[in-house]
């Protein structure tokens, strides 16, 4: 294993377990969503680095970074979507308060 | 249309003619009966002259309906039709005053026409079809004035006798179609087969009933509750005729058993109706119970095998006993009673009526040269050169004798006693029916060798000692009935004679009490059978019940378990789902650790 590959595991994992942490320390709606993105960050900088150190010439790699990447904006999208709707409708985005929502 | 045809729809046409009109019966019925005697006329004219003609109808499937003209047939259908017009005229006087002309001629045409069919019929489906319309004829005439007191239990008496005795009949004709093949007449009187003594007895069973033998005799009097002119038409030339007729039609087929049977009924009842009319208190029942006499005369003949002497005295008969009926009906207009009693000297009234009875009398007595005695003296002839003459013969002798005495007896009661003329009503018809008949009784012999001539087979028996031995035995028998008379005659049998000689009782104790028990217990075997049919019902029903159990139980029980597993699964897995976006997260992550763990774990090796 090639050190620039333990590197970006490394900060890859770093990247997780910070995500992970701020997804489910925070209450906020806005701030699980950025946890959420740091968790698929780390999981996208481990993707690239095992096909940057390991298979370059594998293309099928750099397409399944580009859906994760996509995921990630849509996922985005209706997050926040949902997060305006609740803001403009309750004055908040506490999600303690938004137990109602499970139907 | 054929004349075949016409002899029986002519009086049918009568009554629904009658029925439909409700004017003027008397003179439709007159006009049908005159129209059918026509065509009987011209029926036995083409016959004579040899030719036999065959009107097939469509019947059941492959048992047509025929309508037979031969010399038999044809000349028991202008016997018919000859007395029934007689009969007719006379009636139309008789029923002057009767406020029901229309149901009582529309009645006695259908009569007629029934007695047509039987006659001229050609198979067994027809005969036994117009067998039973007689006796339904009957029974409505004997039952004509149904309002006074007696007359329904007569006309059900009468029917329910001839009725039962009827199932003879139905057995023979079964057994014959059965054994033939076929139901034409001609065919199965070549006789044979398997079963030739059973349908030989069903006939005789079914010619006692309706020909009035022992033991079925009594029905006969009690008929005479109906009206005069239906006594006279059932006497003589129809109902109680049938019997004899079929005897006389079917004789060539009957095993020697039947035959002998046959003869002795005849001669036993002979002997006995002719004791009970010497003892009778009342002129038709008298008259009654001579015609169940000369019947059995007739089966006595047909026993010593010689039908065609059974023929002649038949034919005799017929006008004779209309005759002497047609007679008493005006002594009866005149009396108001036929009780002998009320009778006495009724006949010094009406001496030209009289003249006519007598004549008939003596006919039926057999007194030369009139009808009676070419006939009963060829019946004599039959039954003493028969295989069984000793049997037969002296039963015969004795019939004669005892007509004799009983004819006798009332001609004194007519002829003795006070007498107050009165005017009749009606007496030109009655008169003229009765004139035409007495001189057929009179003169009817004078017929018989051409009688003798139409039929290929068979002679008339005539013996010189046979007729000596019958004149002998009518004259003794008549000159014991006038001087003597009727009661000391008969001495200490007087008791039983009056009371049938308990024979009548013969269907209460016979068949009555039989069928009685019969019913009883075809009763209990019906409750039997109701209480099982019941009982598997109720089998039926507790398995359906059983069956439901096992549904509500079971099936459904299955089914709302698992709904209900179902539900109460969905319910605690709602659950897990809280709404707490953090809680929800955590599982997430700790499943995905799991999964981790558990791929790990598998790829490790």
């Amino acid at each position: 294993m090639s050190p620039e590959l333990l590197l970006a595991l490394l900060t890859g994992a770093a990247l997780f377990g910070v995500g992970l942490y701020g997804a489910l320390s925070q209450t906020n709606l806005v701030m699980i969503m950025m946890g959420v993105e740091l968790i698929l960050a780390g999981a996208l900088v481990n993707l690239v680095a095992f096909w940057r150190f390991l298979h370059p010439e594998s293309y099928p790699g750099q397409m399944f970074v580009l859906i994760v990447m996509t995921v990630m904006a849509v996922e985005m999208a209706v997050g926040f979507g949902v997060a305006i709707a609740r803001f403009r409708a309750r004055g908040s985005v506490e999600m303690e308060e938004a137990r109602e929502l499970k139907g | 249309m054929s004349a075949l045809a016409t002899t029986v729809l002519a009086p049918l046409a009568a009554t629904a003619a009658i029925l439909l009109l409700r004017r003027t019966p008397a003179m439709l019925a007159l006009a049908g009966t005159a129209i059918g005697l026509a065509a009987s006329l011209a029926l036995l004219a083409g016959t004579f002259g040899g030719e036999h003609t065959v009107l097939t109808l469509p019947g059941l499937p492959g048992l047509p309906l025929r309508l037979l003209a031969e010399p038999l047939t044809a000349v028991l259908s202008v016997l018919v039709a000859g007395v029934g017009a007689c009969v007719m005229i006379y009636a139309v006087g008789y029923m002057k005053d009767d406020p029901e002309p229309v149901r009582f001629f529309a009645t006695m045409t259908f009569f007629l026409a029934a007695m047509q069919a039987l006659v001229l019929a050609g198979d067994w489906l027809l005969l036994l079809a117009a067998w039973e319309l007689i006796g339904l004829s009957s029974y409505l005439l004997i039952g004509f004035w149904y309002r006074r007191p007696g007359v329904p239990a007569a006309a059900s008496r009468a029917f329910l006798y001839t009725r039962s005795a009827d199932l003879g009949l139905y057995l023979a004709v079964f057994v014959l179609i059965g054994t033939h093949g076929g139901s034409v007449i001609d065919t199965s009187l070549a006789g044979g087969g398997p079963a030739a003594l059973a349908v030989g007895l069903g006939l005789l069973a079914a010619a006692i009933g309706k020909s009035a033998q022992v033991p079925l005799q009594d029905w006969l009097q009690r008929a005479m509750a109906g009206p005069t002119p239906v006594s006279a038409l059932l006497h003589s030339a129809t109902l109680v005729a049938a019997g004899a007729i079929l005897l006389i039609r079917s004789a060539p087929l009957l095993p020697p058993g039947a035959l002998l049977a046959t003869g002795l009924v005849g001669g036993v009842t002979t002997l006995i109706t002719g004791l009970v009319a010497l003892g009778e208190g009342d002129l038709k029942r008298l008259l009654a119970a001579s015609t169940s006499s000369q019947y059995g005369l007739m089966l006595v003949a047909v026993g010593a095998g010689v039908p065609l002497a059974a023929l002649a005295h038949l034919l005799a008969h017929a006008t004779i006993k209309s005759t002497l009926f047609l007679g008493a009906g005006v002594f009866q207009h005149a009396r108001g009673s036929t009780a002998l009693d009320a009778l006495h000297g009724a006949g010094r009234e009406h001496r030209t009526v009289f003249a006519g009875f007598t004549l008939a009398a003596l006919a039926l007595a057999g007194i030369p040269p009139l009808s009676g005695f070419f006939s009963k003296d060829a019946v004599i002839a039959a039954a003493l050169g028969s295989p069984y003459a000793p049997l037969l013969g002296p039963l015969a002798l004795a019939g004669t004798l005892l007509t004799g005495a009983y004819l006798a007896r009332a001609l004194r009661i007519l002829w003795r006693g006070d007498n107050r003329p009165r005017p009749l009503p009606g007496l030109a018809w009655m008169g003229t029916g009765f004139t035409i008949l007495v001189a057929l009784a009179a003169a009817l012999g004078l017929a018989f060798p051409a009688l003798e001539a139409a039929f290929p087979v068979g002679r008339l028996p005539e013996t010189a000692g046979a007729q000596a031995a019958g004149l002998a035995a009518a004259l003794a028998g008549l000159a014991a009935g006038w001087w003597i008379g009727g009661r000391r005659l008969l001495g200490p049998l007087l008791g039983w004679a009056r009371r049938d000689f308990a024979v009548a009782g013969g269907l209460d104790r016979w068949i009555l009490r039989p069928a009685l028990v019969l019913a009883a217990a075809c009763e209990r075997l019906e409750r039997k059978l109701y209480h099982a049919v019941l009982a598997i019902g109720r089998l039926g029903l507790r398995v359906a019940a059983a069956i439901r159990l096992g549904d509500e139980r079971g099936i459904d029980a299955l089914i709302f378990a698992l709904v209900r597993g179902t539900v109460g699964l969905g319910r605690r897995l709602r659950a897990l789902q809280s709404g707490l976006v953090h809680r929800e997260l955590a599982i997430t992550a700790a499943g995905t650790a799991l999964l981790w763990i558990a791929l790990l774990a598998s790829a490790w090796p």
